[in-house]
Protein backbone atom coordinates (compact mmCIF):
# COMPACT_ATOMS: atom_id res chain seq x y z
CA UNK A 1 0.00 0.00 0.00
CA UNK A 2 1.74 3.15 -1.10
CA UNK A 3 0.75 6.40 1.66
CA UNK A 4 -1.27 8.32 -0.44
CA UNK A 5 -3.42 5.22 -0.83
CA UNK A 6 -2.72 5.19 3.15
CA UNK A 7 -3.86 8.34 3.78
CA UNK A 8 -6.81 8.41 0.92
CA UNK A 9 -8.44 5.33 2.53
CA UNK A 10 -7.65 6.45 6.18
CA UNK A 11 -8.80 5.11 9.35
CA UNK A 12 -11.51 2.50 7.87
CA UNK A 13 -8.41 0.67 6.13
CA UNK A 14 -5.72 0.74 9.22
CA UNK A 15 -8.49 -0.88 11.21
CA UNK A 16 -9.57 -3.77 8.99
CA UNK A 17 -5.78 -4.31 7.48
CA UNK A 18 -5.51 -4.52 11.57
CA UNK A 19 -1.78 -2.12 11.17
CA UNK A 20 -2.80 0.02 14.26
CA UNK A 21 -6.13 0.68 16.17
CA UNK A 22 -4.96 4.49 16.21
CA UNK A 23 -7.93 6.72 15.86
CA UNK A 24 -5.02 8.29 13.16
CA UNK A 25 -3.26 7.42 10.63
CA UNK A 26 0.14 6.51 12.00
CA UNK A 27 1.66 7.49 8.68
CA UNK A 28 3.86 10.32 10.18
CA UNK A 29 5.53 7.87 12.09
CA UNK A 30 8.48 5.20 11.41
CA UNK A 31 6.49 2.36 12.06
CA UNK A 32 9.14 -0.14 9.97
CA UNK A 33 11.82 1.12 12.00
CA UNK A 34 10.95 1.01 15.67
CA UNK A 35 13.14 2.33 18.14
CA UNK A 36 12.97 2.26 22.30
CA UNK A 37 13.41 5.20 23.96
CA UNK A 38 14.27 5.26 27.99
CA UNK A 39 13.85 8.35 30.52
CA UNK A 40 12.11 10.12 33.39
CA UNK A 41 8.21 10.33 33.05
CA UNK A 42 7.56 14.30 33.54
CA UNK A 43 4.08 14.35 32.59
CA UNK A 44 1.54 11.90 32.04
CA UNK A 45 -1.93 12.65 30.07
CA UNK A 46 -4.47 10.31 30.66
CA UNK A 47 -7.14 11.69 28.15
CA UNK A 48 -8.32 10.85 24.62
CA UNK A 49 -8.06 10.39 21.86
CA UNK A 50 -4.98 9.38 22.77
CA UNK A 51 -3.04 9.27 25.88
CA UNK A 52 0.76 10.72 26.19
CA UNK A 53 4.03 10.78 28.33
CA UNK A 54 6.33 13.15 28.26
CA UNK A 55 9.45 11.55 29.10
CA UNK A 56 13.13 13.06 30.01
CA UNK A 57 15.35 11.48 28.05
CA UNK A 58 19.42 12.00 28.00
CA UNK A 59 21.67 11.90 24.85
CA UNK A 60 24.97 10.32 25.10
CA UNK A 61 26.44 14.21 24.86
CA UNK A 62 24.96 15.03 28.54
CA UNK A 63 21.94 17.06 27.44
CA UNK A 64 18.60 16.19 27.36
CA UNK A 65 15.21 16.16 25.22
CA UNK A 66 11.84 15.72 26.17
CA UNK A 67 10.51 13.04 23.64
CA UNK A 68 6.70 13.07 23.90
CA UNK A 69 5.22 9.35 23.41
CA UNK A 70 1.90 8.84 21.71
CA UNK A 71 -0.34 5.90 23.30
CA UNK A 72 -3.50 4.29 22.35
CA UNK A 73 -6.92 5.52 23.20
CA UNK A 74 -8.32 5.22 26.78
CA UNK A 75 -10.52 2.05 26.51
CA UNK A 76 -7.39 0.23 24.55
CA UNK A 77 -5.49 0.81 27.43
CA UNK A 78 -7.70 0.00 30.15
CA UNK A 79 -8.26 -3.16 27.83
CA UNK A 80 -4.96 -3.93 28.26
CA UNK A 81 -5.20 -3.41 31.94
CA UNK A 82 -3.94 0.46 31.63
CA UNK A 83 -5.11 2.89 34.73
CA UNK A 84 -4.34 6.40 35.34
CA UNK A 85 -1.58 5.61 37.33
CA UNK A 86 0.32 2.95 35.84
CA UNK A 87 2.72 5.68 34.86
CA UNK A 88 3.60 7.92 37.35
CA UNK A 89 5.70 11.10 37.62
CA UNK A 90 9.41 9.97 38.16
CA UNK A 91 9.31 6.76 37.12
CA UNK A 92 12.00 5.06 34.61
CA UNK A 93 10.44 3.31 31.85
CA UNK A 94 11.55 2.34 28.26
CA UNK A 95 8.71 2.73 25.16
CA UNK A 96 9.03 0.95 22.16
CA UNK A 97 7.46 2.37 19.01
CA UNK A 98 7.58 4.41 15.91
CA UNK A 99 9.51 7.19 15.91
CA UNK A 100 7.81 10.48 14.03
CA UNK A 101 9.03 10.91 10.28
CA UNK A 102 9.79 14.91 10.63
CA UNK A 103 12.21 14.70 13.30
CA UNK A 104 10.56 15.56 15.75
CA UNK A 105 11.64 13.81 19.74
CA UNK A 106 7.92 11.93 19.16
CA UNK A 107 7.00 8.10 18.76
CA UNK A 108 3.78 6.65 19.04
CA UNK A 109 4.30 3.43 21.29
CA UNK A 110 3.42 -0.01 21.41
CA UNK A 111 4.79 -1.39 24.16
CA UNK A 112 5.84 0.64 27.52
CA UNK A 113 8.35 -1.31 29.88
CA UNK A 114 7.17 0.15 33.64
CA UNK A 115 10.02 0.50 36.24
CA UNK A 116 10.07 -2.83 37.77
CA UNK A 117 10.39 -4.46 34.33
CA UNK A 118 6.94 -5.54 33.12
CA UNK A 119 5.81 -4.99 29.94
CA UNK A 120 2.47 -3.70 28.85
CA UNK A 121 0.79 -3.06 25.86
CA UNK A 122 0.55 0.79 24.76
CA UNK B 1 -0.38 12.29 -8.16
CA UNK B 2 0.16 16.16 -7.52
CA UNK B 3 3.85 17.66 -7.38
CA UNK B 4 2.89 18.58 -4.27
CA UNK B 5 2.51 14.65 -2.53
CA UNK B 6 5.31 13.65 -4.55
CA UNK B 7 7.93 16.48 -3.06
CA UNK B 8 5.91 15.85 0.51
CA UNK B 9 6.68 12.27 0.22
CA UNK B 10 10.54 12.79 -0.45
CA UNK B 11 10.62 15.22 2.05
CA UNK B 12 9.46 12.83 4.68
CA UNK B 13 11.55 10.22 3.30
CA UNK B 14 14.58 12.35 3.82
CA UNK B 15 13.60 13.26 7.07
CA UNK B 16 13.13 9.41 7.92
CA UNK B 17 16.36 8.70 7.55
CA UNK B 18 17.76 11.69 9.32
CA UNK B 19 15.60 10.83 12.07
CA UNK B 20 16.61 6.79 12.28
CA UNK B 21 20.45 8.18 12.48
CA UNK B 22 20.00 10.91 15.06
CA UNK B 23 17.82 8.51 17.10
CA UNK B 24 20.90 5.73 16.89
CA UNK B 25 23.65 8.05 18.17
CA UNK B 26 21.38 9.50 21.45
CA UNK B 27 22.37 7.82 24.43
CA UNK B 28 18.88 6.80 25.45
CA UNK B 29 17.21 5.89 22.21
CA UNK B 30 18.43 2.86 20.46
CA UNK B 31 17.06 0.43 17.61
CA UNK B 32 14.24 -2.18 19.16
CA UNK B 33 15.08 -5.12 19.51
CA UNK B 34 12.90 -7.73 17.77
CA UNK B 35 11.07 -9.86 20.37
CA UNK B 36 11.94 -13.30 20.40
CA UNK B 37 10.80 -15.57 17.43
CA UNK B 38 9.40 -12.76 15.20
CA UNK B 39 10.52 -12.30 12.01
CA UNK B 40 9.22 -10.04 9.30
CA UNK B 41 8.16 -6.58 9.56
CA UNK B 42 8.17 -4.87 12.96
CA UNK B 43 4.99 -2.13 12.82
CA UNK B 44 6.34 0.14 15.40
CA UNK B 45 6.24 -1.61 18.88
CA UNK B 46 2.81 -3.25 17.83
CA UNK B 47 4.33 -6.71 16.75
CA UNK B 48 6.41 -6.69 20.38
CA UNK B 49 2.89 -6.02 21.98
CA UNK B 50 1.13 -8.53 19.97
CA UNK B 51 3.72 -11.28 22.44
CA UNK B 52 3.13 -9.78 25.53
CA UNK B 53 2.46 -12.67 28.47
CA UNK B 54 -0.32 -11.34 30.35
CA UNK B 55 -0.56 -11.60 33.86
CA UNK B 56 -2.60 -11.33 36.60
CA UNK B 57 -1.34 -8.58 39.06
CA UNK B 58 -3.86 -8.75 41.89
CA UNK B 59 -7.22 -11.37 42.54
CA UNK B 60 -8.54 -10.44 46.59
CA UNK B 61 -11.97 -10.78 48.78
CA UNK B 62 -12.75 -8.62 51.11
CA UNK B 63 -13.39 -9.64 53.48
CA UNK B 64 -12.15 -13.52 53.23
CA UNK B 65 -14.81 -14.66 55.95
CA UNK B 66 -18.44 -13.74 56.06
CA UNK B 67 -22.24 -14.08 57.56
CA UNK B 68 -24.53 -15.42 55.83
CA UNK B 69 -26.40 -13.02 53.70
CA UNK B 70 -23.05 -10.50 54.10
CA UNK B 71 -21.01 -9.13 51.10
CA UNK B 72 -18.02 -9.44 49.92
CA UNK B 73 -15.79 -7.08 47.88
CA UNK B 74 -13.72 -9.09 44.98
CA UNK B 75 -10.78 -6.39 43.22
CA UNK B 76 -8.87 -7.51 40.29
CA UNK B 77 -6.13 -6.26 38.09
CA UNK B 78 -4.75 -8.09 34.94
CA UNK B 79 -2.57 -7.25 32.37
CA UNK B 80 -2.30 -7.57 28.50
CA UNK B 81 -5.34 -10.10 28.61
CA UNK B 82 -7.09 -11.14 25.56
CA UNK B 83 -10.02 -12.19 27.68
CA UNK B 84 -10.66 -12.07 31.24
CA UNK B 85 -13.62 -14.18 33.44
CA UNK B 86 -14.27 -14.79 36.63
CA UNK B 87 -16.56 -17.64 37.72
CA UNK B 88 -18.69 -18.59 39.02
CA UNK B 89 -21.61 -15.98 38.48
CA UNK B 90 -19.33 -12.90 37.30
CA UNK B 91 -18.85 -14.22 33.64
CA UNK B 92 -16.73 -11.48 31.88
CA UNK B 93 -14.98 -8.76 33.15
CA UNK B 94 -12.84 -5.83 32.39
CA UNK B 95 -9.01 -6.04 33.40
CA UNK B 96 -9.59 -4.13 36.30
CA UNK B 97 -12.35 -4.06 38.16
CA UNK B 98 -14.00 -4.24 41.79
CA UNK B 99 -17.65 -6.25 42.27
CA UNK B 100 -19.55 -6.48 45.49
CA UNK B 101 -20.92 -10.34 45.72
CA UNK B 102 -23.25 -12.15 48.08
CA UNK B 103 -22.08 -15.48 48.30
CA UNK B 104 -25.09 -18.20 49.91
CA UNK B 105 -22.40 -20.61 50.76
CA UNK B 106 -18.49 -20.67 50.96
CA UNK B 107 -17.18 -20.33 47.62
CA UNK B 108 -14.09 -20.11 45.37
CA UNK B 109 -13.70 -18.05 42.53
CA UNK B 110 -11.33 -18.37 39.61
CA UNK B 111 -10.10 -15.47 37.78
CA UNK B 112 -9.11 -16.86 34.48
CA UNK B 113 -6.86 -14.53 32.01
CA UNK B 114 -6.12 -15.86 28.03
CA UNK B 115 -3.20 -14.11 26.53
CA UNK B 116 -0.58 -15.08 23.95
CA UNK B 117 0.84 -17.13 27.10
CA UNK B 118 -2.18 -19.08 27.26
CA UNK B 119 -4.44 -19.22 30.58
CA UNK B 120 -3.33 -17.57 34.21
CA UNK B 121 -5.86 -18.58 36.93
CA UNK B 122 -5.87 -17.18 40.42
CA UNK B 123 -8.72 -18.57 43.35
CA UNK B 124 -9.80 -16.52 46.02
CA UNK B 125 -11.82 -18.23 48.76
CA UNK B 126 -14.78 -16.42 50.44
CA UNK B 127 -15.83 -18.90 53.89
CA UNK B 128 -19.34 -18.62 54.50
CA UNK B 129 -20.00 -18.85 58.40
CA UNK B 130 -22.52 -22.59 59.05
CA UNK B 131 -22.00 -23.16 55.26
CA UNK B 132 -20.14 -26.07 53.39
CA UNK B 133 -18.69 -24.89 50.30
CA UNK B 134 -20.12 -25.09 46.41
CA UNK B 135 -19.20 -27.36 43.86
CA UNK B 136 -17.31 -24.39 41.23
CA UNK B 137 -18.38 -26.72 38.48
CA UNK B 138 -19.18 -23.28 36.15
CA UNK B 139 -15.62 -22.95 34.68
CA UNK B 140 -16.79 -21.17 31.06
CA UNK B 141 -18.88 -18.30 31.33
CA UNK B 142 -22.36 -18.33 29.58
CA UNK B 143 -21.79 -17.91 25.63
CA UNK B 144 -23.92 -14.35 25.08
CA UNK B 145 -24.52 -15.03 21.24
CA UNK B 146 -26.67 -17.57 22.28
CA UNK B 147 -29.03 -16.13 24.72
CA UNK B 148 -32.28 -14.64 23.90
CA UNK B 149 -33.21 -11.20 22.57
CA UNK B 150 -33.73 -8.78 25.64
CA UNK B 151 -36.94 -7.50 25.07
CA UNK B 152 -39.13 -4.34 26.23
CA UNK B 153 -41.93 -4.41 27.86
CA UNK B 154 -44.16 -3.92 24.29
CA UNK B 155 -42.27 -6.89 23.01
CA UNK B 156 -39.76 -4.91 21.08
CA UNK B 157 -36.05 -5.85 20.72
CA UNK B 158 -34.23 -3.61 23.27
CA UNK B 159 -30.99 -2.75 21.80
CA UNK B 160 -29.50 -1.64 25.07
CA UNK B 161 -26.22 -1.88 25.94
CA UNK B 162 -22.49 -1.16 25.44
CA UNK B 163 -21.14 -2.62 22.11
CA UNK B 164 -17.49 -2.92 21.14
CA UNK B 165 -16.02 -1.85 17.31
CA UNK B 166 -16.68 -5.40 16.21
CA UNK B 167 -13.07 -6.61 15.95
CA UNK B 168 -12.56 -9.63 13.85
CA UNK B 169 -16.14 -10.18 14.19
CA UNK B 170 -17.01 -6.67 11.82
CA UNK B 171 -14.27 -8.56 9.12
CA UNK B 172 -15.58 -10.62 7.09
CA UNK B 173 -18.46 -11.90 8.87
CA UNK B 174 -21.74 -12.66 6.69
CA UNK B 175 -23.87 -9.66 6.22
CA UNK B 176 -27.09 -9.65 8.07
CA UNK B 177 -30.14 -11.64 6.76
CA UNK B 178 -31.87 -8.31 6.50
CA UNK B 179 -29.07 -7.04 4.20
CA UNK B 180 -30.35 -6.05 0.58
CA UNK B 181 -28.08 -8.54 -1.60
CA UNK B 182 -28.34 -6.95 -4.57
CA UNK B 183 -26.48 -3.76 -3.22
CA UNK B 184 -22.60 -3.05 -3.81
CA UNK B 185 -20.18 -2.93 -0.65
CA UNK B 186 -17.73 -0.09 -2.28
CA UNK B 187 -19.28 2.95 -3.81
CA UNK B 188 -18.75 4.25 -7.22
CA UNK B 189 -18.56 7.66 -8.54
CA UNK B 190 -20.92 9.39 -10.81
CA UNK B 191 -19.64 9.98 -13.81
CA UNK B 192 -18.01 13.34 -13.75
CA UNK B 193 -17.81 13.69 -10.19
CA UNK B 194 -14.26 13.38 -9.66
CA UNK B 195 -14.19 16.56 -8.02
CA UNK B 196 -16.00 14.51 -4.50
CA UNK B 197 -12.54 12.69 -4.34
CA UNK B 198 -10.79 12.64 -1.22
CA UNK B 199 -7.62 13.43 -2.09
CA UNK B 200 -5.10 13.73 1.53
CA UNK B 201 -1.39 16.01 1.69
CA UNK B 202 0.07 17.97 3.88
CA UNK B 203 -3.18 20.72 3.29
CA UNK B 204 -5.64 18.56 4.14
CA UNK B 205 -5.16 15.40 7.01
CA UNK B 206 -8.33 14.47 7.17
CA UNK B 207 -11.21 14.55 9.49
CA UNK B 208 -10.06 12.46 11.87
CA UNK B 209 -6.59 14.83 12.24
CA UNK B 210 -8.96 17.48 13.17
CA UNK B 211 -11.75 15.64 15.33
CA UNK B 212 -14.17 16.70 12.83
CA UNK B 213 -17.38 14.42 13.48
CA UNK B 214 -17.64 11.52 11.02
CA UNK B 215 -21.00 11.52 11.03
CA UNK B 216 -23.63 8.63 9.65
CA UNK B 217 -22.43 5.32 9.76
CA UNK B 218 -18.81 6.28 10.07
CA UNK B 219 -18.39 7.27 13.64
CA UNK B 220 -19.88 3.71 13.76
CA UNK B 221 -16.73 2.42 12.23
CA UNK B 222 -13.92 3.75 14.38
CA UNK B 223 -12.11 1.77 17.05
CA UNK B 224 -14.43 3.30 20.01
CA UNK B 225 -17.37 1.79 22.26
CA UNK B 226 -20.89 2.89 21.00
CA UNK B 227 -24.06 2.45 24.46
CA UNK B 228 -27.31 2.34 22.77
CA UNK B 229 -30.15 3.59 25.56
CA UNK B 230 -33.80 2.93 24.66
CA UNK B 231 -36.80 3.93 25.61
CA UNK B 232 -40.65 3.23 24.14
CA UNK B 233 -39.94 6.46 22.38
CA UNK B 234 -36.58 7.05 21.91
CA UNK B 235 -32.85 5.33 20.75
CA UNK B 236 -30.42 7.20 21.83
CA UNK B 237 -26.95 6.27 20.62
CA UNK B 238 -24.17 7.82 22.80
CA UNK B 239 -20.57 7.23 20.77
CA UNK B 240 -17.73 7.40 22.80
CA UNK B 241 -16.05 9.03 19.59
CA UNK B 242 -16.01 12.78 20.48
CA UNK B 243 -18.91 12.05 22.51
CA UNK B 244 -21.38 12.10 19.91
CA UNK B 245 -25.28 11.59 20.27
CA UNK B 246 -27.82 10.98 18.64
CA UNK B 247 -31.36 11.24 19.03
CA UNK B 248 -33.72 8.90 17.07
CA UNK B 249 -37.65 8.91 17.60
CA UNK B 250 -39.11 4.86 17.31
CA UNK B 251 -42.46 6.67 16.07
CA UNK B 252 -40.98 7.58 12.46
CA UNK B 253 -42.23 10.72 13.15
CA UNK B 254 -41.52 12.79 9.76
CA UNK B 255 -38.19 14.49 9.24
CA UNK B 256 -38.53 18.22 9.12
CA UNK B 257 -39.15 20.07 5.55
CA UNK B 258 -36.02 21.82 5.50
CA UNK B 259 -33.58 20.37 8.80
CA UNK B 260 -30.39 22.66 9.68
CA UNK B 261 -27.13 20.58 8.15
CA UNK B 262 -25.50 18.82 10.58
CA UNK B 263 -22.87 16.89 11.62
CA UNK B 264 -24.99 13.70 12.66
CA UNK B 265 -27.80 14.50 10.59
CA UNK B 266 -31.68 13.75 11.48
CA UNK B 267 -32.58 10.51 12.24
CA UNK B 268 -36.70 9.07 12.36
CA UNK B 269 -36.79 5.38 13.04
CA UNK B 270 -39.48 2.78 12.45
CA UNK B 271 -39.50 -0.83 13.37
CA UNK B 272 -40.41 -3.16 10.72
CA UNK B 273 -40.81 -6.79 12.80
CA UNK B 274 -37.66 -7.21 14.96
CA UNK B 275 -35.44 -4.86 12.73
CA UNK B 276 -35.03 -0.86 13.93
CA UNK B 277 -35.17 0.88 10.31
CA UNK B 278 -33.63 4.45 10.76
CA UNK B 279 -33.83 7.15 7.69
CA UNK B 280 -31.18 9.80 8.61
CA UNK B 281 -30.99 13.09 5.84
CA UNK B 282 -29.84 16.96 6.83
CA UNK B 283 -25.92 16.41 7.02
CA UNK B 284 -23.66 18.88 6.93
CA UNK B 285 -20.86 18.23 3.69
CA UNK B 286 -18.88 15.67 5.31
CA UNK B 287 -17.02 12.42 3.73
CA UNK B 288 -17.50 9.14 3.66
CA UNK B 289 -14.79 6.39 2.75
CA UNK B 290 -12.77 8.85 0.70
CA UNK B 291 -15.50 10.50 -0.94
CA UNK B 292 -17.03 14.17 0.00
CA UNK B 293 -20.65 14.18 0.55
CA UNK B 294 -23.08 16.48 0.18
CA UNK B 295 -26.06 17.77 1.90
CA UNK B 296 -27.84 15.46 0.01
CA UNK B 297 -26.65 12.72 1.62
CA UNK B 298 -29.53 10.04 2.35
CA UNK B 299 -28.93 7.01 4.98
CA UNK B 300 -30.66 4.50 5.78
CA UNK B 301 -29.83 2.19 8.96
CA UNK B 302 -31.05 -1.31 9.53
CA UNK B 303 -30.40 -2.77 12.95
CA UNK B 304 -31.20 -6.10 14.79
CA UNK B 305 -30.37 -7.70 18.12
CA UNK B 306 -30.47 -11.17 16.75
CA UNK B 307 -29.32 -12.74 20.20
CA UNK B 308 -28.05 -11.38 23.61
CA UNK B 309 -24.51 -10.72 22.57
CA UNK B 310 -24.65 -9.26 18.80
CA UNK B 311 -25.73 -6.23 17.33
CA UNK B 312 -26.07 -6.34 13.72
CA UNK B 313 -25.48 -2.72 11.25
CA UNK B 314 -26.13 -1.90 7.97
CA UNK B 315 -26.42 1.25 6.60
CA UNK B 316 -27.47 2.26 3.03
CA UNK B 317 -25.84 5.00 1.51
CA UNK B 318 -27.14 7.75 -1.01
CA UNK B 319 -25.99 10.89 -2.52
CA UNK B 320 -27.39 11.70 -5.75
CA UNK B 321 -24.88 14.29 -6.23
CA UNK B 322 -21.68 11.85 -5.50
CA UNK B 323 -22.61 8.14 -6.15
CA UNK B 324 -24.22 6.13 -8.80
CA UNK B 325 -26.21 5.20 -7.12
CA UNK B 326 -26.84 3.16 -3.03
CA UNK B 327 -24.29 1.36 -1.66
CA UNK B 328 -23.73 -0.45 1.42
CA UNK B 329 -21.68 -0.92 4.57
CA UNK B 330 -22.55 -3.86 7.21
CA UNK B 331 -21.00 -4.24 10.69
CA UNK B 332 -21.37 -6.88 13.25
CA UNK B 333 -20.81 -5.02 17.23
CA UNK B 334 -20.20 -7.79 19.93
CA UNK B 335 -22.13 -6.67 23.26
CA UNK B 336 -19.37 -6.22 25.84
CA UNK B 337 -21.34 -7.45 29.18
CA UNK B 338 -18.34 -5.96 31.46
CA UNK B 339 -19.21 -2.35 30.48
CA UNK B 340 -21.98 -0.41 31.29
CA UNK B 341 -20.91 3.41 30.22
CA UNK B 342 -18.64 5.14 27.15
CA UNK B 343 -15.57 6.98 28.15
CA UNK B 344 -15.67 10.78 28.26
CA UNK B 345 -14.53 11.79 25.13
CA UNK B 346 -13.19 15.06 24.31
CA UNK B 347 -10.90 15.66 21.66
CA UNK B 348 -8.18 17.88 23.53
CA UNK B 349 -4.84 17.03 22.58
CA UNK B 350 -4.52 16.12 19.16
CA UNK B 351 -2.16 18.83 18.66
CA UNK B 352 1.07 17.41 17.16
CA UNK B 353 -1.39 15.50 14.23
CA UNK B 354 -0.58 18.52 11.69
CA UNK B 355 3.20 19.16 12.71
CA UNK B 356 3.81 15.76 12.23
CA UNK B 357 2.43 15.50 9.06
CA UNK B 358 4.85 18.03 8.02
CA UNK B 359 2.62 20.83 8.10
Amino acid sequence: MDRRTFLTAGLGVLVSAGIAKAHHSTAMYDMANPVTVKGTVKRFEWTNPHAFIFLEVKDDKGGTAEWEIELMSLNHLRSYGWVRNTVKVGDVIAATGGAARSGAPSMIAGVVELPDGRKIRS
Amino acid sequence: MSAQIVTWRRTHAVLGFVVALVAVAAGQVQPAKPPAGVQGPLRGGYTEAGTLPARILDFKAEPASIKPGESVTLTWAVENPRSTTISPTVGRAAPRGVLKVTPKATTTYTLTVTGTNGTVTKTVTVAVAGTKAVATSETEPADISKQPTPRTADGKPDLTGVYGYGQGAARGAPPPATAPGSLPRTPTLKPGAEKYRVVRGPEDTGLYSTCTPPGVPQTFMVPYYVQFVQSPKYLIILHEYLHLSRTIPLDGSPHPSDPDPFWMGHSTGKWEGDTLVVDSIGFKESEINGYKTTESLHVVERIRRPNLGTLEYEAVIEDPNVFAGPWLITRTFPLLPEYNRVDEFFCENNRDYKPLFGK
